[in-house]
């Protein structure tokens, strides 16, 4: 028996209403509706961790970018011991922004307004003329520093959260964490980011990729159709729903909504060569196929890293493609370039909502620290030419996501359901390694009504 | 020169923006006039999406980027290109693999945008190498989707170099300096 959500609108309609959980359905008017949109802004993401970055972006003491947490702007600052700092770019004072740069070095951040001002570590300094005590009369200073968020750093991603006391950052992550270690822990170095982040707004409603970002692998055949009709994907425009390249592997996922594509190397190598892996060991397939983003020369790094399950899993059924409940989308692809240069894309997107009917997308673009400059240039191009702004991959996507939320406003269209029941079930292939819900053979629905799940967990709880 | 991916710390090639050559082309000129041509000629075949006709006015050493910018304060202010990251980071096979997609299942721009490119403040320099030519140009462009009633707009700072070759002009390098730190427009399916 599922348990009843508690969460009701003011019209009466129920989450329950909504999200139906017994056919496996959700309504599109979660697409448009305002008063979920604040309850979402107070459920999920002033509880869940959200992705704000990479630490190679503010190498030195007093570094700094402003990132957003939805619609929270905060400065994520280098502090002298090193740590990576996370607070609210509210003035306490008067509700000023104390940072108005996107990025730059200070060791004091003072808010252009009335001057109060601030350590890299949301410490209140003072305010000026301190004789005159222009913080307040009997205020202790130490209540007035800049509201901090929980921070998590994870293979050099930075993570925050407001939920100070709410779970860990690995109970976040749960079973999927052995997946991700596969892509963010397996060098020496770690990942690097290549610049920083392209940023744009689409008219749309955050879950919109949202919802896509749980893992669906399904709209590949048809909306990025020009994949296999430039031959990247293999196959050709006439077989593509005959061979359905990219769609057979292992689905996994976890109940906090997270999931990861992991596509069979073999099926992906004979897009390209037909050299079979059959009776070669672990280290023979990482050298015939080296996953996204890594060079042969790191091999090695991999098995240093990684437990040998793990890399084993790398050179047979890397992950490539999924999300990090609520807003954060990963592709780790290969990406074949016609000029003999490195083929990997390593890119993150997070998702931020900017009003029930806006979403910024920013897309982060990695490259292994230890690569070589090259190595580097030819996967920042990769990256680029495929996803985020002008990427031919998601420029299709930005395209349709606007059209569904125009729909979605529509009062006969509102309430036409979204259709989550082209199910697998969960197996366990045999020999698998690995934890969490697992859906081997063609991409399903099963991860994406997951993430949907994950997010009527949350929105339940008030 | 490997520029340091630092979002923080900007270095020095963060600022070179405008019109770098002291031999101006004076407005005007035989040279000026024919560039100036030029310049509406490839907005005409873009806004009529002529992809071929377009192609056919690029170089095969193009060099085409879009680097992104970010709002910086203090003495850093106007260190606000940043070179390590772009909207655009294309060569003439990239720009040939783009215009390819367009006859096939580019959904972003089938059904077509409708566009129109203004080409304005259109200042030239002699460069180094002979018959080449540096062209800075504003970029306003206007892009109606579907039955949408409101068009996406994006102004932008073009640098091109042109070449001229066997009678005309054709485009080497182009950099395009948006202007928003954060794109209005909701992908770059078109040419800039």
């Amino acid at each position: 028996m599922l348990q009843k959500s508690s969460l009701t609108l003011r019209d009466g309609t129920k989450l329950d209403d909504l999200i139906m959980r017994d056919t496996n359905e959700v309504s599109l008017r979660v697409m448009t509706d305002e008063e979920l949109y604040h309850h979402e802004m107070e459920r999920i993401f002033a509880k869940t961790w959200l992705l704000l970055g990479h630490e190679s972006e503010i190498p030195k003491a007093g570094d700094f970018i402003i990132r957003d947490m939805a619609e929270d702007n905060v400065i994520v600052a280098r502090d002298a011991d090193g740590s990576v700092n996370v607070s609210l770019n509210v003035c306490p004072h008067r509700g000023m922004r104390v940072c108005l740069g996107e990025a730059g070095n200070k060791r004091v951040h003072q808010c252009i307004y009335h001057g109060w001002a601030f350590k890299p570590n949301g410490d209140f300094i003072g305010a000026p003329i301190e004789k005159e005590k222009m913080h307040g009369n009997n205020v202790e200073k130490a209540t007035l520093n800049l509201k901090k968020a929980r921070v998590h750093l994870y293979g050099g991603l930075i993570f925050a959260t407001w939920n100070v006391d709410g779970p860990s950052f690995d109970e976040y992550l749960g079973d999927i964490k052995y997946y991700m270690d596969q892509l963010f822990c397996r060098t020496d170095s770690g990942l690097e980011l290549l610049g920083p982040p392209q940023r744009f707004v689409l008219p749309c409603n955050w879950k919109v990729p949202g919802e896509q970002s749980g893992s669906d692998g399904f709209h590949t055949l048809t909306l990025h159709r020009s994949l296999m009709e430039g031959g990247v994907m293999g196959g050709t425009a006439e077989t593509i729903y005959d061979q359905a390249p990219g769609m057979y592997g292992v689905d996994v996922s976890c109940e906090q909504g997270h999931s990861l594509r992991c596509l069979e190397a073999e099926k992906t190598f004979k897009m390209f060569a037909d050299i079979p892996f059959e009776g070669k060991s672990t280290e023979e397939r990482l050298n015939l196929l080296t996953p996204p983003g890594i060079t042969k020369e790191m091999i090695p790094e991999l098995f240093k890293n990684l437990s040998e399950d793990q890399v084993e899993q790398l050179a047979t059924f890397p992950p490539q493609v999924g999300g990090m409940f609520p807003n954060v989308l990963l592709a780790f692809i290969f990406a074949p370039r016609t000029d003999g240069g490195a083929s990997g894309a390593l890119t993150l997107h997070t998702y931020m909502p900017k009003g029930p009917d806006r979403v910024e997308f920013v897309n982060y673009i990695f490259a292994e620290k230890d690569a070589p400059e090259q190595v580097k240039r030819d996967m920042l191009q990769n990256a680029i030419q495929a996803t985020g702004t002008s990427g031919t991959i998601e420029q299709d996507d930005a395209d349709v996501w606007p059209v569904i939320m125009r729909n979605a406003r529509g009062g006969v269209s509102k309430h036409i359901t979204l259709k989550y029941q082209a199910l697998h079930g969960e197996e366990r292939p045999e020999g698998w390694k690995g934890g969490g819900m697992l859906y081997p053979g063609f991409t399903k629905d099963d991860t994406q009504w997951n993430w949907w799940l994950a997010y009527h967990k949350l929105m339940s709880e008030a | 020169m490997t520029t340091t991916k630092s979002t923080a710390a900007p270095d020095s090639t963060t600022i070179l923006r405008g019109l770098s050559s002291n031999r101006r082309v004076p407005l005007g000129s035989a040279v000026y006039n024919a560039l100036l041509e030029t310049l509406y000629d490839e907005a005409a075949a873009l806004d009529e999406r002529r992809f071929d006709d377009w192609v056919a006015m690029l170089e095969e050493d193009l060099v085409y980027t879009a680097p992104i910018r970010l709002t910086r304060t203090g003495p850093n202010r106007d260190r606000d290109v940043m070179r390590t990251m772009f909207h655009f980071d294309e060569s003439y096979g990239s720009i040939l693999m783009r215009t390819g997609r367009m006859q096939k299942s580019a959904w972003a721009e089938d059904p077509p945008s409708r566009c129109r490119r203004f080409v304005t403040n259109v200042r030239i320099g002699e460069c180094d190498a002979a018959g080449e030519y540096e062209v800075v140009s504003y970029l306003f462009l206007e892009r109606s989707r579907g039955d949408n009633p409101e068009n996406e707009h994006m102004t932008a700072e073009r640098r091109d170099i042109w070449r001229y070759v066997n009678g005309c002009y054709k485009l080497t390098k182009r950099e395009i300096i948006v202007d928003q730190s954060v794109l209005g427009m909701s992908n770059f399916a078109v040419f800039l």
